[in-house]
């Protein structure tokens, strides 16, 4: 809230410089967004006595003036006009000046002549007849006689308040005001605050012989303050009132409306203000709108209203939108003659839902929002009463209407300074704990230990003895506390085992090369029709964003690899020549759509490479590489999925459970994303790999006998996997496997079509003794006997 | 004869000397220490000496071919430690020349700066917990102390997912888990995604992290919470920064504080970075409000908690000086290379 530090100065006195005082709000729970001095922008401009005038010899319309600042000597400075003569008061801009226009103002030589600066015209310094007399006179700005010479412009026109940006929390909707701010700054700075005593004298009459207020939905109204004026005398505010609420950013209508706004910035309640005259049936309803009950609001716009929501009608129809904004109909214009004033409470949460379904926030309905006190509602209309009488805005009819359901008793918590000290760990004296809880108007008294506060309503706030600490350290000085270390049992915290897990695939992951990438978890939600699923995937089954940002982030992902291929795609189109990237993080997969309970947050990891020297088998051997630090035997079959090359794809099972998808991305889907080249990705359900069991690590002897290395070259039909060939070697061999390796596949020239030739290199070890002749024999032809029922055709 | 001895093992040694290379030093050796070399020559001549000279000549002649033959010996391996030498210089490399690259990943930089903090407060004693990332109503607000007609609300526009779940708008919703879980003493981190509906520009992020902190014991003090917020900026920011509470509101804890760190770019002078003010705020704590516990089955008459939140993305944009936090979402190689 923006607020005058002249328009506080009424309220409260403050004796310290503005920095000063905002250093210290800040410390109090006030934080200073920013701090306005007005006439920042007309620097090193005063007041010269003019003493001498000479004509410019090279020129027939510049004059050379000696000009007085009030200094020992004189300023000479050089002008055009001439509408000046010896004697007369100007404003002059000296050297390094700077003017509201935004000129700079530097010495100079103007045809060949010294000229220390420039004489203003009433234009330069952006004033009009209503700032200064003369400003609009073509020429320099005469001053009156009275300001002595050297004196700041910015004195002269009265340009010395500053305005403070106090930002309110949202615990205190009190202090959205200037008499909450003033009380505020009197006990931070331990000066006397003064609220204003309402006091006006009415014309007589009964306010009943004038209208009847009724109101039907307590719960949403719980009190209505209304007021009848007589005889409006409308025209413009006094200057006072209309620099105070412009400057807490209000513009300044007329008396009646600005009298209301600035009783609004002043006590923080709302007022409305209703053209009398246009109330049929000279009543005021508070009830809920009929369903399609329209109103037209001030700003012209129509709404068509529900019954949740609350208006202010006449005897016929709504006349305002209850705490948002008023209607066309009873508006206050310049020839309004008689007016009624409503002050009220409204609920928050009501006109919270009313002014979103509509769409409309206003500086009132952001008040009642965050909510007004009960008892100030009729304060605040005792003080805009006291405005228009001693304005003389209109007559002021005798009585006022209240309704309400009773107000509430101030709230007593009981409590002990040591249990308000406990949760601080400062020793501050009893004595001024109390008095600062009576500072801030908590009324405490103390018993002993025995600690009592009579909070009133407006500090709704404050709800036991925690509030009160904070109120107490807030004003003593948060710079009390001095950190201790921490008590207890000296223990190193624990992880998770997930997050241990997954740290060792990362470490693992960033040793093979590559980076760990960050997405958003939401996508568009055309993102997963890239990777071309069936109409029934399951990952087709993606949450929705209620209220998204737009449909670019308005589904959470199921899946990873659509983000990864995006990554993958800015760093091709930014001619990065290879990349190895992962990431580890959820998929979200819903129990049942609509989504009625919290969704299934699955941790999943995706990979994706690309580059020269990657293919299918560089992103197999970094599965296996995890699979294999994270204890999973692994098992490959050929997969299906749509975003995959169909014959370069694979299914990863790791102790039989299905853990992993990878491939080549089938080019359809690359070209979708603009990627021109071959990138392989990999999505892995790391919630289903990190739930695998490791086996407990036991040392395993070293050989003491040699292994035996023999050769296996064979025919086979092409079609069939290696990995046939493999198992049909490794279940010959038995327990004297020790390792296989493939060393040769060849097709083309000397090999039969429909053929390929496979080479193995097979070694054979037994840990208890050096193979004999026979063993081996044996164990080769339990190979060639596998390899051929396997359709294998050994070459000699 | 003894002259005869000594003029051969003269020429001897010279031609040792001479040597220069192996080839030349084994020609030497058999021309005087071999079968038929000059000094085995000399032996043989000894017949003609009397019996009493005979033992003395032979024993001359032994020790001259002792001499030579170590003499040989030590020549050799100059000569061998000589083209060792050699053989090295001319194999010398440009080590200039680029190496056979280990390519090396790196982690993310907003988990490696995570990684510093669980660090910093695992030896702290706090124990790092996960929470769900889509969460209740109930369990992001209403057990936050932040009512559905709170205008703390207002403060955080929160994505919605059904009319009751909401994508979390922050990690706090992890403190009332734990506290339905564990019984104090409790000394926690939750690190974690959340989300706001911020348009995206180059501070804001709809999606970023936290990491909330809590401990709830008997007797916890503001004292202590400053006291572990401390040790935090000692390890971070260096161990002269200087820590400092500004009274703030959230409704989830009674009293609140911003915190404020003296600005390691200047010290606490005031420069650019702290806008003069010689302080960067870093974090909002407060001790946990008594409604929070109560929510959460834990008398706060008995008990007490503070809890803290770190901005992890401000963290590590000004840790290094990322001017956009949109590049930590765009993961371009060159980026995620730097850290």
């Amino acid at each position: 809230m923006k607020i005058s530090l002249k328009a506080l100065k009424y309220y409260v006195d403050i004796n310290v410089p503005v920095e000063e005082l905002c250093d210290r709000m800040v410390m109090a729970g006030f934080e200073v967004e920013s701090i306005e001095k007005e006439g920042d922008n007309l620097v090193n401009v005063v007041v010269a006595r003019i003493a001498d005038i000479k004509p410019h010899e090279d020129s027939d319309h510049l004059q050379i003036c000696q000009m007085d600042i009030g200094k020992d000597e004189l300023v000479q400075i050089v002008t055009g006009a001439q509408n000046i003569k010896v004697g007369d008061l100007v404003p002059a801009a000296l050297n390094d000046s700077y003017l509201p226009c935004g000129a700079h103002i530097v010495n100079g030589k103007l045809r060949g002549v010294v000229s220390n600066g420039m004489l203003c015209s009433g234009e330069e310094l952006c004033l009009t007849e209503n700032d200064y007399e003369g400003a609009s006179v073509n020429g320099i700005l005469i001053l009156k006689d009275t300001h002595p010479v050297g004196t700041d412009m910015r004195e002269v026109l009265g340009l010395d308040d500053y305005i403070i940006d106090f930002k309110i929390t949202a615990n205190r909707p009190d202090c959205n005001c200037f008499i909450g701010v003033a009380k505020e700054i009197g006990v931070v700075l331990g000066t006397e605050f003064k609220m204003p005593k309402p006091e006006y004298k009415t014309v007589g009459e009964n306010i009943n012989d004038y209208i009847s207020i009724e109101v039907q939905n307590y719960d949403l109204c719980p009190r209505y303050v209304g007021r009848i004026i007589k005889n409006l005398r409308i025209k413009p505010s006094p200057d006072w009132m209309q620099k105070a609420i412009t400057a807490s950013g209000m513009r300044p209508i007329n008396n009646i409306v600005d009298i209301t706004n600035f009783v609004m910035l002043e006590t923080g309640q709302p007022m409305h203000a209703f053209n009398y005259n246009d109330l049929a049936n000279k009543q005021i309803i508070v009830r809920n709108a009929k369903a399609g009950e329209t109103i037209t609001t001030l700003d012209g716009k129509d709404y068509t209203l529900t019954e949740d929501m609350l208006v202010i009608a006449d005897g016929e129809k709504p006349s305002c939108l209850a705490g948002i904004m008023g209607g066309k109909e009873s508006e206050i214009e310049d020839d309004t003659k008689d007016l009624f004033l409503e002050s009220a409470k409204f609920r928050r949460d009501n006109i919270r839902h009313t002014g979103r379904a509509l769409g409309i926030r206003t500086e009132a309905s952001g008040r009642f929002e965050r909510g007004v006190d009960i008892v100030n509602v009729e304060y605040a209309s005792e003080r805009a009463l006291q405005l228009i009488y001693e304005l003389d805005a209109g007559d002021i009819i005798e009585g006022s209407i209240d309704c309400n359901c009773g107000l509430p008793e101030d709230k007593i918590i009981t409590t002990t300074t040591n249990k308000i000290l406990e949760l601080i760990g400062v020793e501050v004296p009893d004595k001024t704990i109390v008095s600062i809880l009576n500072r801030l108007g908590l009324n405490a008294s103390l018993n002993g230990k025995d600690l009592t506060c009579r909070v009133p309503s407006i500090r709704d706030d404050i709800e036991g003895r925690a509030d009160l600490a904070e109120e107490i350290m807030r004003i003593y000085g948060y710079d009390h506390i001095v950190g201790t270390a921490m008590r207890g049992d000296v223990v190193r915290g624990k992880l998770l085992p997930e997050r241990i897990k997954t740290n060792k695939i990362k470490k693992l992951l960033n040793s093979c090369g590559a980076y760990e990438i960050a997405t958003y978890s939401f996508i568009a939600s055309k993102a997963i029709d890239t990777l071309l699923l069936d109409e029934a995937d399951e990952r087709r089954n993606q949450i929705k964003i209620i209220n998204p940002l737009g449909d670019e982030y308005s589904t959470m992902r199921t899946q990873l690899t659509t983000s990864m291929l995006t990554v993958l795609a800015t760093n091709i189109n930014k001619k990065i020549e290879d990349g190895r990237f992962f990431e580890i993080s959820k998929r979200f997969i819903a129990k049942s759509l609509p989504l009625t309970e919290q969704p299934d947050e699955l941790a999943t990891m995706s990979i994706g490479i690309y580059g020269e020297n990657e293919d299918f088998f560089t992103l197999k051997g970094l599965i296996e590489a995890i699979c294999k630090i994270s204890g999973a035997h692994t098992m490959y079959e050929r997969s299906s999925e749509p975003y995959l090359h169909p014959g370069r794809q694979a299914l990863v099972k790791a102790n039989n459970k299905p853990v992993a998808v990878f491939g080549e991305v089938h080019p359809t889907v690359a070209s979708a994303y603009d990627i021109d080249t071959k990138v392989y990705v990999a999505e892995i359900k790391l919630d289903v790999l990190l739930g695998i069991e490791k086996r407990k690590t036991t040392y395993k002897p070293l050989p003491k006998f040699p292994a035996v290395e023999r050769d296996f070259a064979m025919l086979v039909n092409a079609e069939v996997p290696v990995g046939d060939i493999e198992k049909a070697i490794t279940s010959g061999a038995g327990r004297l496997c020790e390792k296989i390796k493939l060393f040769d596949i060849y097709q083309g020239a000397q090999i039969p079509e429909g053929k390929k030739s496979v080479a193995y290199s097979v070694w054979l070890r037994s840990a208890d003794s050096t193979l004999t002749d026979k063993e081996i024999d044996d164990v080769n032809a339990k190979i060639i006997k596998k390899l051929e029922q396997i359709g294998a055709e050994l070459r000699k | 004869m003894k002259e005869q001895l000594k003029s051969i093992s003269l020429a001897a040694k010279q031609a040792v000397e001479i040597c220069e290379n192996e080839s030349e030093i084994e020609n030497v050796r058999v021309k005087y220490l071999g079968k038929k070399g000059e000094l085995t020559a000399i032996l043989k001549q000894m017949g003609g000496l009397s019996p009493e000279e005979r033992p003395i000549m032979g024993q001359l002649v032994n020790e001259a071919k002792a001499e030579l033959e170590e003499l040989i010996n030590a020549k050799r391996e100059v000569l061998k430690a000589k083209a060792t030498e050699e053989k090295l210089k001319a194999e010398t490399i440009d080590i200039t020349m680029p190496a056979k690259e280990v390519k090396v990943g790196k982690l993310h930089p907003l988990n490696t700066v995570l990684d510093d903090m669980i660090n910093i407060f695992q030896s702290m004693g706090f124990d790092v917990v996960d929470g769900p990332e889509v969460e209740t109503d109930h369990y992001n607000f209403e057990c936050l102390n932040v009512p559905a007609d709170h205008p703390a609300r207002d403060m955080q526009d929160t994505f919605y997912l059904a009319e009751n779940l909401l994508l979390r708008t922050q990690t706090s919703a992890a403190q009332i888990r734990t506290m339905e879980t564990r019984k104090p003493p409790i000394r926690v981190i939750c690190p974690g995604r959340v989300f706001r509906a911020d348009e995206v520009d180059a501070t804001h992020s709809p999606v970023f992290h936290q990491i909330e902190g809590l401990v709830v014991d008997k007797g916890v003090t503001m004292c202590d919470l400053k006291g572990v917020l401390e040790q935090f900026a000692h390890e971070i920011y260096g161990s002269d920064t200087k820590v400092k509470f500004r009274p703030s509101f959230f409704p989830f804890t009674e009293p609140s504080v911003e915190v404020d760190v003296t600005c390691s770019e200047c010290g606490g002078k005031g420069c650019r970075v702290c806008k003069g003010s010689g302080w960067i705020e870093i974090l909002g704590a407060g001790m946990v409000h008594p409604n929070v516990l109560k929510s959460c089955g834990i008398d706060p008459e008995e008990y007490s908690g503070f809890a803290f939140g770190i901005g992890l993305d401000r963290l590590t944009t000004t840790r290094y000086k990322i001017s956009d936090i949109r590049l930590l979402f765009e993961n371009d190689k060159r980026f995620l290379d730097q850290f």
